[in-house]
């Protein structure tokens, strides 16, 4: 991982600058093409602000994905069934011994 | 530079109506209360076990599992962190552990580490029209994380969909912070990749868009 502290964001390349990205991301919150000091850089090299920008947008919908919605969200009434009846058999067995 | 809270991480402690006296009184051996626990939580813990292991039925067997694991050890559960995010951690090592005993390694994050030539995204810097266009569903995302490869997914799931926390999932993968945050990013591009494909057949003529789909993809797995 690569130390933001030392980084100058103003003179990178922009390979450079896809190896601070990881940890950009972590400590950003996610929205580093709002970040002022990367303004200059995103001006000079606009496929890296797609790029971010993109980055971004895969990773504020993925929060979408936590909660389930719609059909083929539910596992089977089968999977209830067997947990009721193991834990029927598991109570069973804690009175009989 | 500052460290914000991961948003999933709130997102995971939302308290559910109801949930806290379920606990209390399954916890005393009321089946109504666990069952209601199961109706409760069923779906996202399916759903995770999916994600983490792209198969229907092994989501079912690591489903059912959760729950006997659950009601078994809910007696421990004391209330420190959210019910969701306890039960959710615990569905999380069952998984892990499953993966470990059928001897895959998928959560060694070897393959990440040195992916295939053709799992590994590509570094497209310098190439025009990059963008993606316009926002992306949750239906398209959904099917391009069952895309990725295994390792890819495990990380991209915990981090960016469960809101866990990078030292976290190290300490579930047995991996340094570093190599999460790094399999992360390369999880990211690497979707970004599939949806750019995935977007650019949908603007393809009919035939050659119908072949390889990403929701063809899918079934095919």
């Amino acid at each position: 991982m690569k130390d933001l502290d030392t980084a100058n964001f103003d003179n990178m390349t922009t390979a450079e600058f896809e190896e601070y990205l990881p940890e950009l991301f972590e400590n950003s919150g996610g929205s580093i093409s709002k970040d002022p000091r990367f303004a200059k850089f995103f001006q000079s090299n606009p496929d890296c602000a797609a790029l971010v920008r993109d980055l971004e947008t895969i990773a504020e919908q993925a929060r979408s994905l936590f909660e389930p919605i719609g059909a083929g969200s539910d596992p089977s009434d089968s999977v209830w069934s067997n947990i009721a009846s193991k834990l029927k058999e598991e109570s069973t067995d804690k009175e009989e011994n | 530079m500052q460290t914000k809270p991961n948003p999933g991480f709130f997102k995971r402690n939302a308290p559910i109506a109801g949930e806290a006296e379920a606990i209390d009184r399954a916890k005393n051996g009321d089946p109504d209360a666990f069952a209601k626990l199961y109706a409760l939580h069923k779906r996202r813990v399916y759903t995770l076990c999916l994600r983490m292991l792209g198969n229907v039925s092994e989501a079912e067997d690591m489903t059912q599992e959760a729950f006997l694991h659950l009601f078994r050890k809910l007696g421990s559960f004391r209330g420190e962190s959210a019910f969701s995010t306890w039960l959710h951690r615990l569905t999380v090592n069952l998984v892990l552990m499953h993966l470990r005993k059928k001897g895959l390694q998928l959560v060694s994050l070897e393959e990440t580490i040195n992916p295939s030539e053709e799992d590994a995204p590509k570094r497209d810097f310098g190439s025009r029209d990059t963008m993606l266009t316009g926002s992306v569903d949750r239906v398209t995302l959904e099917r391009a994380v069952a895309l990725l490869p295994p390792g890819y997914r495990m990380v991209f799931v915990l981090h960016d969909v469960e809101g866990f926390e990078h030292n976290e999932i190290a300490t579930m993968l047995e991996c340094s912070t570093g190599n999460s945050k790094s399999q992360l990013h390369k999880a990211r591009l690497k979707l970004r990749e599939l949806l750019r494909e995935s977007q650019a057949l949908a603007a393809a003529p009919e035939p050659a868009a119908q072949k390889v789909s990403l929701g063809q993809k899918v079934i095919a797995r």
